[in-house]
């Protein structure tokens, strides 16, 4: 069981990753569109993060130096600050989008308007984060969020078409021009390998004080936490493509993504669904919210952390709290949650390479890394991958704008 | 980045714009229709289980719908018309979605004080206006 | 016996500086350096008021314009560490002795921190000295004013600009054992290609290939440069030597590779 436990790091990072509010729409959004013709992304994506992932928890076990610490060394202090700026906005679009989307989920289960639960969410991550320690935290969020796993059971159970959904692995069933369909690989790509993930994955390392020793419970915690995250959002678009696909039904709503849960189990399958995303999406308001603290304190040098008594991280704990408190004003201005993420998701998309490029770097250095550097199977891997988030990076906002985001 | 963000906030406002032409006016008036009549499928789904499913997630579901519809009849009263064939086009999709806005709303009202009366017909009524707005929606250029 | 050489912006800029208990304390925005016939690092320096000119433009000026405006003094300058207390440099760079800390923690402690529920206690707890401080450091004691400079050679022909300084720990001594790390050369590049990386000095650090080859194509014809060969160390930085003379930087790395094996 300890052995179990140990893992919560990576499911927690992973949840925040693959099925975040924006995610959990856009997967059966996806799955409603396209059938399961995009799933191949989910996989591409799922092997890019972990790659990186272990690149940044090895660097982080060995050295102790969490990720924005080797973007502000490798890319100096000009182009870490755009870095920082991006990622730093971003992180409190998505933030606030997670807030809404914690309190989309208490309207379900309760069916009083979401407006009215935002500031009681806020206050409430901003307790865990203050008070809760980071091992509790990532324990009871990350357990809590694989309720989701539900939309796995239900696929099964909701009696799909094997034939009909292997057909669509190769083939897209949906006739929308071929633009569309690549915003959305983007799109899914980019959800995958946030970079708040590896913010926080390494900065979690650190948190738990992991040395040398601990890179088997790193590697551990990559490998069962990511593909678990992607198996999870491939479900969900699984769902969507059994349930809504043959009846032409596209999803734009929380409420109506976890339709196919109670079909499937009635009031119990959505019980345990609405509480899915609700663990879901309050774990993602942690990841996002840390990880602005995080990134702003390890560029500017700041003591941060959990590991210490917030008086001693005074400045990142201030960030924290101004974060929350700028989110829930944002998501106040009743702008739509799941629509900001999957902006903010493109954009992410285009700043990918200013975080990855460091950590391929740093993985590499001997002075960091002793005799921990990269493998050759790493190195080529992930020069594959650079290119391919350059590419990724370029095609992102034409894509977004020749596609009117999708529409 | 800022400059990126800037353009994307222009694209969300373009994305509201007005419809100029006949043909702009037909395409989007079919691609209303097809959202409305996807709404209408999933009210259905919801309706034909609904005994499975529960009140609070019935009403948010149903009062999502609702709003969906209704924002769709300010949209195309909010542009003009640039011809009478489009005119004409603009009563037909306003005519069909505020039908659907209205039966929906008479499901939400039963769900709010009790359940809905009648699950089965409320499901085949929603069946034949989906099949209008689909038709709708093919008979006009995508 | 030849000290260890470091370059000034791969080893020892933007590292996390750390004390001897582990707390993160900033980091190394800028160095101080004592100019004369053999000019060395005197201390590290960091906090916005380092850090602002380094990044330059507009979020440059922002960032030391409000530093000062809060700040008391009439000529408020960066916090200052002095490399004696430095012990390793690796990773990050740890020191020892009582640093003073930052204002800025300290000021948010109080007033924002500390009053709130649940923060650790408001006790006076472990009070450290109050951050040391000293008239503004001038733009030409820092480290960072070298780089990007224009370097041309005896004939006053154009050799590039400087993108990163080499340091020997050979300097004058600095308290009781450590020695001070001198400038001993320049690394100068034909143009503005950005950042270095390592990538085109060795030993370490030369992988993955493509990004290698890509990179020292970037840097291809660049040049070491090193201090005795400096004439004029003002603006544009003269050399005694003409271009011709200069080491290729590749020829470093392996001279690299021979000094830290010897």
């Amino acid at each position: 069981m300890k052995r179990f436990f140990a893992v919560t790091l990576g499911i927690l990072t992973a949840i925040g990753g693959f099925v975040d509010i924006g995610d959990l729409v856009a997967n059966a959004l996806v799955g409603s569109r396209f059938g399961l013709s995009l799933a191949w992304v989910v996989v591409v994506g799922v092997v890019g993060i972990c790659l990186f992932a272990e690149m940044a928890g090895r660097v982080a076990a060995v050295s102790g130096r969490p990720v924005f610490d080797l973007v502000r060394e490798r890319l100096g202090p000009r182009a870490g600050l755009l870095n920082l700026a991006a990622s730093f906005g971003i992180n409190l679009l998505t933030l606030a989008a997670e807030i809404g989307g914690a309190a989309l989920a208490l309207e379900l289960a309760t069916g009083i308007d979401y407006l009215l639960w935002v500031p009681a969410v806020g206050l409430v991550a901003w307790l865990v984060m203050w008070r809760v320690r980071f091992e509790t935290m990532e324990r009871v969020f990350g357990l809590a969020g694989l309720a989701l796993i539900v939309f796995l059971v239900a696929f099964f159970a909701l009696g799909p078409d094997y034939g009909e959904l292997g057909h669509q692995l190769t083939h897209n069933p949906s006739d929308d021009g071929a633009a569309t369909y690549w915003f959305y690989a983007v799109a899914l790509l980019g959800a995958a390998m946030t970079p708040y993930e590896v913010f926080f994955f390494s900065s979690g390392g650190v948190e738990e004080r992991w040395t040398r020793r601990d890179l088997g419970v790193m590697r551990a915690n990559v490998f069962v936490g990511f593909p678990l995250g992607g198996l999870l959002s491939i479900a969900i678009a699984a769902c969507a493509a059994t349930v809504f696909l043959p009846r032409m039904i596209e999803v734009e709503t929380l409420g109506q993504m976890v339709l196919p849960a109670g079909l499937a189990f009635g009031q119990i399958g959505l019980a345990l669904v609405i509480f899915g995303v609700f663990a879901a999406t309050f774990g993602a308001t942690l990841e996002t919210a840390l990880s602005s603290g995080y990134s702003i304190s390890q560029y500017f040098g700041w003591q941060w952390g959990k590991y210490v008594r917030p008086r001693e991280a005074a400045r990142f704990h201030a960030t924290l709290l101004v974060s929350t408190i700028v989110a829930v004003a944002l998501i106040l201005t009743t702008i739509d949650p799941i629509k900001v993420t999957e902006y903010s998701l493109v954009f992410s998309a285009a700043a990918l390479p200013l975080t990855y490029l460091p950590v391929l770097m740093i993985a590499n250095d001997p002075d960091y890394m002793g005799d921990r550097v990269n493998g050759r199977f790493s190195n080529s891997l992930g020069t594959v991958y650079m290119i391919l988030l350059l590419v990724v990076a370029v095609a992102a906002v034409p894509l977004m704008l020749a596609t009117k985001a999708g529409q | 980045m800022r400059r990126l963000l800037l353009i994307g906030l222009l694209l969300l406002a373009g994305c509201a714009s007005p419809a100029w032409n006949d043909a702009d006016y037909g395409k989007k008036a079919g691609a209303t229709a097809e959202a409305a009549a996807s709404s209408v499928a999933l009210v259905r789904l919801a309706v034909e289980h609904e005994a499975r499913l529960t009140r609070p997630y019935l009403q948010t579901l149903l009062t999502e719908t609702v709003t969906a519809l209704g924002s769709v009849d300010s949209q195309f009263g909010a542009v003009q018309p640039p011809s009478p064939e489009a005119a004409r086009v603009r009563a037909e999709i306003t005519e069909l979605t505020s039908e659907a806005a209205e039966q929906v709303q008479v499901l939400l009202n039963e769900v709010r004080l009790r359940e809905i009366a009648d699950p089965e017909k409320a499901a085949a009524d929603l069946a034949a206006l989906g099949d209008r707005l689909r038709a709708f929606a093919e008979s006009r250029p995508s | 016996m030849t000290g260890r050489v470091l370059h000034a912006h791969l080893h020892l800029l933007d590292r996390q500086v750390v004390a001897a208990d582990g707390r993160l304390l900033c980091k190394v925005d800028d160095l101080e350096i004592e100019p004369g016939e053999v000019p060395y690092v005197t201390a590290i320096l960091s906090g916005p008021l380092a850090l602002g000119p380094r990044v330059g433009g507009v979020a440059g000026r922002l960032m030391t314009g409000i530093t000062r405006l809060f700040r008391p003094e009439e000529d408020p300058a960066p916090r200052r560490i002095p490399m004696n207390l430095v012990g390793e440099i690796g990773s990050a760079v740890t020191v020892g002795g009582d640093v003073p800390e930052a204002a800025l923690e300290r000021w948010v402690r109080e007033h924002l921190i500390d009053p709130l529920p649940g923060s650790g206690g408001a006790g006076p707890g472990r009070r450290g000295p109050g951050p040391v401080r000293r008239p503004e450091v001038p733009a030409r004691d820092r480290l960072s004013s070298l780089v990007g400079r224009r370097v041309v050679d005896r004939d006053g022909g154009p050799v590039g600009q400087v993108a990163d300084v080499q340091l020997t720990q050979d300097g004058p001594l600095l308290g009781e054992t450590a020695q001070a790390l001198r400038l001993s050369g320049l690394v100068v590049v034909p143009r503005h290609t950005g950042q270095l990386f390592g990538y085109e000095r060795g030993p370490g650090g030369s992988s993955p290939a493509l990004v290698r080859v890509v990179i020292r194509r970037l840097h291809r014809g660049s040049r070491f440069v090193s201090w005795d060969q400096v004439g004029d160390p003002g603006d544009p930085i003269g050399l005694t030597v003409p271009r011709a003379d200069l080491l290729p930087l590749a020829e470093l790395l392996t001279r690299g590779d021979a000094s830290a094996s010897g």
